[in-house]
């Protein structure tokens, strides 16, 4: 892989443009950042002076409080917007609410959106940084670089380029899903996504069309997919897939796709487990699996400060 | 005294038009010749000796073109597009006919409205004709039928929901006999909404990618072949002197073309038309592809070497633009003829409904003005000839729809006739720029790009509807 470089994004709306070079230069800054984190109450004053303003149109506690962690440990001035409690259930448009939150003193929003594409717009209008926290079924950016730090972090000997990684579930309205193939895919992993034929439609022709070196696999039989995995990473399943019709109920579901104990034994011994949660234990992902052995999913969660303090910084400490 | 440049309206007294390449769908003919405007009629036409390199000329001369889908949105929009605004546009971009939709606020759905939209355009002294729709249904509400022999008697050439289908397919029965006893065509827009709800982008590679909800190929080949099947029953119930004409239009998909060119060839009265974007654009736009179709349709997805940012509320539009394997399945039915004709889907919208979120914001394009322009590439790149593009302008709407019955001229290029035409040159590149452009709303997602062909003039019923003001080709002499 090619070492770090200088880091040359104005916002981070996607993972698709970053090259394996990005990842690199946020892995170590992230490092530099987990130092920090192992000594209750340090800081580093890197983003003093900067206001961040985290913008949620979408119901989340543990991206929100982590970017709010991040922005703290580094000096920033943090303002939480939660769309609900704003103008926005008035009918005020993103583009006027983005324009009243520059003129407020915000140099970098984090935002998360229920419609694909929302931060772009954002991006257009305002004038600092936007950080995509996450935008309907389209990207979840952190959670992707903090996943691809995780793993880096639990495998073998650090590498995840030829590891056969699995992404299981709702694939198809999944933002975290659509990240980690970028990012997997573009630090060289064997991706695999599997999930029932109703929650899959779209995937296999866009595996088709990537560049022979990108590897993606996509498969509605998750004892192939499961077969001499290095890691899984099960998804959430929303409520609503059943009532949509796209799935007869949740107890067919874990028959059919819940990742337990006994189905982990058809990955490779020891094969890492993570979740991007808030997990439905019992539903996608049995309890002894979450909290078993090789679950890296508490790690997922230290290791997403970090990460996001590393794109933070990268972003806007002033140079 | 010197020559000076004719205003938009006055009488087109004297234009000469040497060497260029005409085009004249009515005859068939087309080559090398220079035509010659007096008093606003067709005075002479001098074609070539030879007629070697004739497809060289820049500059084609072609009769005006005829729009049979456009939403001009007055009245009840008029911070869209007004009449006079929307003909100002049509007549920049060659139409010199142009055939409103009904979808107004309130909708064109009593003769009142539609004598009042008729008198608007009078009213905007626009040498460009302007034809309009009735409403199928009362309300565009698709319960009951709107009064249809009122509408046709006000001037209606037809009917349509246009932005709606009629969901019942009863009613769809009903609308269908009821307008073929009136002597006017139905015309849908085929869509299934049971499979389009919530939809964003065509379900391919693009929503994929961008996380966008699919708009199936399924919704409109569903729409159109349930439709068919109820046009056979109409056409097999029908008593005489109400022969049903079911036209469909903005067709978007390789598998509806299919069922429409059976349907044909099983005698059924239906004809169809596809719009210059989903001709030239495909659905790699909203991920900030600027390639056209034809130059996509070996690798699709442009991935990060993209021209444009991602998710531009100007490439929303409904039906969504397609992958290139369709919009190549456009071009391949109007060389076969199974496309009657390329209609714009001009759909301006104000900014307050394109700047918003891609999932929320108003489907359509303004594409008046690039119409022409767009086609014309494709012509370049080989996809159809001249000759069958000014056709599926001209004649083939103007038959589709019956139009003749209602004042508009066979398209041609006669000795004699009222002079009707456009005038446009193929190797004069300009750039889309709203700012530019007649239309009020700058939904283009064109905005930016390079046109090569740019329309030099258009007569409209011996008057000039447009003048390109660099252009010294036309001087009133």
């Amino acid at each position: 892989m090619t070492g770090p470089q200088p880091w040359r994004h104005r916002h981070l709306l996607d993972v698709a443009h970053l090259t394996a070079a990005d990842l690199e230069t946020v892995m170590r800054r992230a490092d530099e950042m987990a130092v920090i984190l192992r000594h209750r109450g340090a800081r580093r004053a890197s983003l003093q002076g900067v206001g961040v303003t985290i913008l949620f149109y979408e119901a989340s506690t543990r991206t929100r409080v982590s970017f709010e962690a991040a922005a703290k440990r580094l000096g920033a001035d943090v303002v939480n917007v939660a769309a609900a409690s704003s103008s926005v259930t008035k009918g005020e448009s993103l583009v006027d609410t983005i324009r009243t939150l520059e003129a407020l003193g915000a140099d970098v929003i984090v935002m998360r959106h229920g419609r694909s594409g929302a931060p772009y717009l954002a991006a257009d209008v305002f004038g600092g940084h936007v950080v995509n926290a996450g935008d309907g079924w389209h990207a979840h950016p952190s959670q992707a670089l903090l996943d691809l730090y995780t793993l880096r972090a639990r495998l073998p000997g650090g590498r995840v380029a030829g590891r056969k990684i699995v992404i299981l579930g709702d694939i198809l309205h999944s933002r975290v899903a659509r990240s980690n193939v970028w990012s997997l895919t573009t630090a060289g992993a064997d991706v695999w996504v599997c999930g029932p034929a109703t929650l899959l439609p779209g995937f296999e022709a866009w595996a088709r069309a990537l560049p022979a070196d990108r590897r993606l696999t996509v498969t509605a039989d998750i004892d192939r997919a499961l077969t001499g995995a290095h890691a899984v990473m099960a998804l959430r399943l929303q409520q609503e897939r059943m009532t949509a019709g796209l799935l007869p109920s949740l107890a067919e579901y874990t028959e059919g796709y819940g990742l337990t104990a006994t189905r982990l034994r058809r990955a490779r011994p020891g094969a890492l487990v993570l979740h991007p949660g808030p997990m439905n234990e019992g539903v996608e992902i049995a309890p002894d699996v979450a909290s078993g052995p090789t679950s890296v999913i508490t790690d997922q969660v230290a290791n997403g400060i970090a990460i996001r303090m590393a794109i933070l910084e990268l972003l806007a400490a002033p140079r | 005294m010197s020559p000076r440049a004719p205003r938009i309206g006055e009488p087109c007294r004297h234009l000469v038009i040497e060497d260029a390449l005409l085009v004249d769908p009515l005859s068939g003919r087309h080559g090398a010749a220079s035509l010659v405007v007096q008093e606003g009629r067709i005075a002479a036409v001098t074609w070539a000796r030879s007629t070697q390199a004739a497809e060289d000329r820049a500059v084609v001369v072609m009769p005006g073109l005829v729009d049979l889908h456009a939403h001009l949105r007055e009245p009840g929009g008029e911070d869209a597009e007004t009449i006079a605004s929307g003909l100002a546009a049509a007549a920049a971009g060659g139409f010199t006919t142009v055939c409103a939709m009904p979808n107004t606020v309130p909708p064109l759905d009593d003769a009142a409205a539609v004598r009042d939209v008729l008198a608007r355009g009078r009213a905007s002294r626009s040498p460009v004709r302007l034809l309009v729709y009735g409403t199928t249904t009362a309300g565009r509400a698709g319960e009951r039928l709107a009064p249809m022999a009122e509408l046709a008697a006000a001037g209606a050439i037809g009917f349509t929901d246009d932005g709606a289908p009629v969901d019942e397919a009863a009613l769809l029965r009903h609308a269908l006999e009821y307008a073929g006893g009136v002597g006017r065509p139905l015309v849908e827009h085929p869509e299934l909404r049971a499979l389009t709800r919530g939809a964003e982008a065509h379900d391919g590679l693009a929503a994929t990618i961008l996380g966008l909800a699919g708009w199936p190929v399924a919704a409109e080949a569903a729409a159109i072949a349930r439709a068919l099947a109820v046009l056979a029953e109409v056409v097999r119930q029908a008593p005489s002197g109400a022969a049903p004409r079911l036209h469909l239009t903005h067709v978007s998909t390789s598998d509806a073309l299919g069922l429409i060119r059976a349907a044909r060839a099983a005698g059924l009265p239906v004809t169809c038309d596809v719009t210059p974007h989903h001709l030239a654009l495909h659905d790699g736009w909203l991920g900030g592809d600027r390639r056209y179709a034809w130059e996509a349709a070996e690798a699709p997805w442009a991935g990060q070497a993209t021209a444009a940012g991602p998710y531009d509320t100007a490439t929303r539009v409904n039906p969504p633009l397609r992958s290139p394997d369709h919009a190549l399945a456009l071009w391949a039915g109007l060389v076969d003829g199974t496309v009657d004709a390329i209609a714009t889907d001009h759909a301006p919208h104000p900014e307050t409904a394109k700047r918003v979120e891609f999932g929320d914001a108003a489907p359509g394009i303004a594409g008046l003005e690039t119409a022409l322009p767009l086609v014309l590439a494709g012509v370049a790149a080989g996809l159809a000839d001249i000759t069958t593009v000014a056709r599926a302008l001209t004649a083939g709407p103007v038959r589709a729809l019956g139009l003749a019955a209602h004042g508009v001229p066979q398209p041609g290029l006669a000795i004699g006739a009222v002079a009707d035409l456009v005038v446009v040159d193929r190797a004069a590149p300009w750039t889309v720029h709203a700012a530019t452009l007649r239309s009020r709303a700058s939904c283009s997602p064109l905005e930016g790009s390079r046109l090569d062909a740019r329309i030099l003039a258009t007569v409209a019923d011996g008057r000039f509807a447009y003048l390109d003001e660099d252009w010294a080709g036309a001087t009133d002499r």
